[in-house]
């Protein structure tokens, strides 16, 4: 006998069941959480690592880090005094809730105010996947190219602030910062853009009070 | 390529939405794949054969309903139509910055499933 069977469920949904759990215990703690997806290269760790000087000072922070393979990356946010740690997908090209659950297991990350999730080095994969956060951030450093936010787009029409990193190569390039602004706008109107330079500094004090105002904005909602 | 991880899920579900059907195989599963689901339908169909190889619904096939992505004028109302795979910057009406809107389904929508006919009980 022939049945049809209706389901209208997410293809993602048992992924997304246990993002809405980290985002709860997330909200309960207070922390801002963080989103970071571009692809290899684009300067994630090195925002992070500047970042991390300039708060950590002021907030508690800590780094999930994904990556196919090595202890590098949670290496270098360790050297900073910051509590890191290193979630390895041994071939898996992105992050998902479960590995995320993973990482914040007892003891390998003290409760804080943001938590970075600096995502496996991919612009396509790890756009599907709701790690629990409070905000996707995509990086796009001006090497990459001025093509990108429309040869992505899923990734640059969810994420809520686009960072154009390596700022300080612009003169060196070509790179059309004009039109990757309106591509990111077609996409996603709303975005917050930011030119930044890890390196010199540029740009990045609009980051860091972005950064700290998201925080005192979920304070207030989960106050 | 995370296509496969969302073939086993799509699976995963579909067998579990068929369970109180009693015993039987799955015929087809349809799915919504919206273009910026950042999912490409040939790769998750390609996947899901791997997936269901083998398994009690390994001819089980994957039917995926593409759904673009609309690109709307909020000052003219105008549907901008555009080449599969392009984006438009501006109203072809009124040259006015154009929005997104939908095409990021991944959605499982139906299973059509052959259950077993049940046993004639003897009197």
């Amino acid at each position: 006998m022939k049945t049809i069977v209706t389901v209208k469920r997410k293809a993602l949904a048992s992924n997304d069941e246990r993002a809405g759990q980290l985002r709860a215990m997330l909200a309960e703690r207070g922390t801002l959480a963080l989103n970071l997806i571009s692809s290899p290269g684009s300067g994630k760790t090195t925002l992070l690592e500047a970042t991390l000087r300039e708060l950590g000072g002021e907030l508690r922070c800590a780094v999930l880090e994904g990556d196919v393979a090595t202890e590098r990356d949670a290496e270098r946010i360790r050297a900073l005094g910051v509590p890191a740690h290193q979630i390895l997908t041994g071939g898996a090209c992105h992050l998902d809730a479960r590995l995320v659950q993973g990482g914040l297991e007892e003891g390998r990350i003290p409760e804080v105010d943001i938590l970075f999730i600096e995502n496996v080095g991919n612009l396509i994969c790890p756009t599907s996947y709701d790690l629990g956060e409070d905000l996707k951030v995509v990086l796009l450093s001006v090497t990459e190219g001025d093509d990108k936010p429309f040869k992505y787009p899923a990734i640059f029409a969810r994420a809520e602030v686009a960072v154009i990193s390596k700022a300080d190569l612009l003169p060196h390039v070509p790179f059309d910062l004009a039109a990757v602004k309106e591509q990111i706008a077609t996409l996603n109107p709303r975005a917050t853009i930011l030119l930044t330079s890890s390196l010199t500094g540029q740009g990045m004090g609009a980051w860091y009070d972005l950064l700290r105002a998201r925080l005192a904005t979920k304070r207030e909602e989960t106050a | 390529m995370h296509e496969m991880g969302i073939a086993i899920e799509i699976y995963r579900t579909s067998r579990e939405a068929v369970l109180g059907h009693g015993p039987g195989r799955i015929e087809r599963v349809r799915v919504a794949v919206g273009e910026l689901a950042a999912v490409e339908p040939d790769l998750l169909s390609f996947a899901w054969e791997a997936v269901v190889a083998g398994s009690a619904d390994s001819e089980a096939a994957l039917e995926v309903d593409w759904r673009p992505a609309r690109q709307l004028c909020s000052t003219c109302g105008e549907v901008a139509e555009r080449a599969s795979g392009s984006w438009l910057r501006l109203c072809p009406r009124c040259e006015q910055p154009l929005a997104v809107e939908g095409g990021d389904e991944l959605d499982i929508l139906e299973i059509v499933y052959e259950a077993e006919e049940p046993a004639v009980r003897e009197a």
